[in-house]
């Protein structure tokens, strides 16, 4: 476990063809957020933010209520304007482009509070996840895909959304994401206002998509759910990154226990 | 014989009735995709119907041929308008929006009153008259019938089979998430609108060529159109058809019964008791 200091830039070579292939993750984060800075109006949320996510792995971000975990994957995606600081998305500074365009490239948040096409059929949902050309170029097998991992979709292809359950709608949008063919998916509190079960349930299917090779940030309430499932995990604290490290290690660091565990 | 009047007065209502309903589907799929209510929506009624005009009149061109290019010119200058007038107050509180585009109807009305003056005009074009029944019509107008029908399935069929309307409906519906799934959504708002704006520069044209009509010959078409989106209810253009048939086959009937200046107050009435009581419109779109 490190207290984070400076964080060096990290490096923006040009994307190479077979980054894909690259081993040493250390050097070629797929996503680098160096230095981030931004806020709402004149209130600055975050003071110099800077993380890494490596190919393949689960990353939890972890903070209490309202320091800026939104806020931070709002900028990441684009949606709000960095003041200072750089995003780095597999080797290319993605930091002016906009968000639709990082969709494009495979950088995709299932957002917080889900932001259905609530008009619209699940199906019609899925369809708008794989809009890009990259991604409708897998439509078919993703759709088996996503079907098989939420047979409760696949069923309710043809309702509205907003017939939905809670869950069902959480599924959605983990779906829809999924449908984006993502490089890295971000996704904003996965089991908010879920059933236990259910939110167990999701876990489950992370646990899958990691093992398929999907490399994922994950924005979480349930700190224990989060930390069990995941990699690497960072402590987001007044508008800095506190804390980072193995999240087994992290669950020793008693500042943590008291603080989101209640321990 | 009080019978055949009636039926002749409903069948003139309701054939206007789906011109109204084209003209109304411009506006209403502004409003339902962007917020927006396009104040500039009469104005761009009224060039479309002097596009036509003009093309006729000056290089002989079949009026339905000129509708080919009032159509695309009326795209072009619907993007125009979105980039130079509303993007920048897109995301701003409504009365923004509803002064940029009043701004752009005093341009359009301005520049139109300077080179047109407002004597009325009108298309020396017919093909005639066709008995249905014991009533008669000018083909024209069941042409801008038939024409307003097939804009409306055609557009129903893009919104809804099609993936770029797909995407449109996406952006009406969450533009933020659209966004999120690689929506390039500038581009379909401005899309958007340069749709909304063909419709009703095609509507005006189609007006335009069993009317005569002056720059200022949009307005009562704009006030229609508003009637209509709130009878018909928001982002489908099939209740834009209803509202607009709804509207003319009132229209057509009223001036049975009382003086014709009763017709908008009629029509005002109505529109008032839908919005309190179904403000979704009459089909619920929403
Ligand atoms: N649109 C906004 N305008 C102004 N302040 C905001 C806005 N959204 C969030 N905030 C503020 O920014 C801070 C961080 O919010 P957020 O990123 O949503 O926190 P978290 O996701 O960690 O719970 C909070 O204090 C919140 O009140
Ligand atoms: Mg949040």
């Amino acid at each position: 476990m490190t207290r984070r200091g400076e964080t060096k830039p990290v490096t923006d070579s040009p994307v190479r063809e077979n980054r894909e292939q690259d081993t040493d993750n250390r050097l070629h984060p797929w996503l680098a957020v160096s230095d981030l800075t931004t806020g709402y109006a004149d209130v600055q949320i975050l003071w110099g933010v800077s993380l890494t996510l490596e190919k393949g792995k689960l990353t939890t971000l972890l903070g209490s209520n309202g320091v800026g975990k939104t806020t931070l994957l709002r900028a990441v995606m684009g949606l709000l304007r960095p003041w200072a600081g750089r995003v780095t998305f597999l080797g290319r500074d993605l930091t002016r482009n906009s968000p639709h365009s990082r969709a494009k490239l495979g950088m995709v948040l299932v957002p917080e509070g889900r932001q259905l096409f609530t008009e619209m059929t699940v199906l019609e949902n899925l369809e708008l996840g794989a809009f890009s050309k990259r991604a409708h170029a897998h439509y078919r097998e993703n759709l088996e895909k996503v079907f098989a991992m939420f047979p409760r979709l696949a069923e309710r292809r043809h309702q509205k959304v907003s017939s939905l359950s809670g869950g069902e709608q959480q599924m959605l949008a983990v779906s829809r994401g999924l449908m984006a063919q993502p490089k890295i998916l971000l996704i904003d509190e996965l089991s908010l206002g879920l059933s236990p079960i259910m939110a167990l349930n999701l876990f489950e299917s992370l646990t899958r998509l990691k093992e398929a090779g999907l490399t994922m940030l994950l924005v979480e309430q349930n700190v224990a759910m989060a930390l069990a499932v995941s990699d690497y995990a960072y402590v987001l604290a007044h508008g800095k990154i506190w804390l980072h490290g193995d999240p087994r290690q992290l669950l020793k660091n008693d500042d943590i226990r008291q603080t989101y565990l209640g321990l | 014989m009080v019978l055949n009047q009636l039926l002749a007065s409903l069948t003139d209502g309701l054939l206007l009735g789906f011109v109204y309903g084209l003209a109304a589907m411009g506006l209403s799929l502004i409003w339902g995709v962007m917020c927006v209510i396009n104040l500039a929506h009469g104005s761009v009624i009224a060039l479309g119907m002097f596009g036509t005009y003009l093309l006729f009149s000056q290089t002989a061109w079949n009026p339905y041929l000129a509708l080919l290019a009032v159509a695309v010119v009326g795209f072009l200058t619907g993007t125009a308008i979105y980039g130079a007038a509303v993007h920048r107050v897109i995301n701003a509180p409504h009365l923004s929006s509803l002064l940029a585009t009043f701004a752009v109807n005093m341009i359009f009305i301005g520049l139109g009153t300077a080179i047109f003056t407002t004597s009325p005009r009108n298309l020396d074009y017919s093909l005639g008259s066709l008995q249905i029944g014991a009533v008669i019509f000018p083909v024209t107008r069941l042409i801008a019938a038939m024409a307003a029908i097939l804009l409306t399935v055609a557009l129903y069929l893009f919104l809804f089979f099609s993936r770029p309307g797909k995407a449109i409906r996406a952006v009406a519906n969450n533009r933020t998430a659209a966004e999120l799934m690689g929506i390039p959504t500038s581009l379909v708002l401005a899309s958007s609108f340069g749709l909304g704006t063909m419709l009703a520069a095609v509507a005006g044209g189609l007006i335009a060529t069993f009317f005569p009509f002056t720059i200022l010959s949009g307005g009562p078409y704009e006030l229609k159109s508003f009637v209509i989106c709130v009878l018909g209810g928001l982002g489908n253009p099939l209740g834009a058809l209803l509202g607009g048939l709804l509207l003319g086959g009132l229209e057509g009937l009223i001036p049975t019964f009382m003086p014709v200046s009763w017709v908008p107050t009629v029509e005002f009435v109505l529109f008032v008791l839908v919005l309190v009581l179904r403000p979704t419109g009459l089909l619920g779109a929403r």
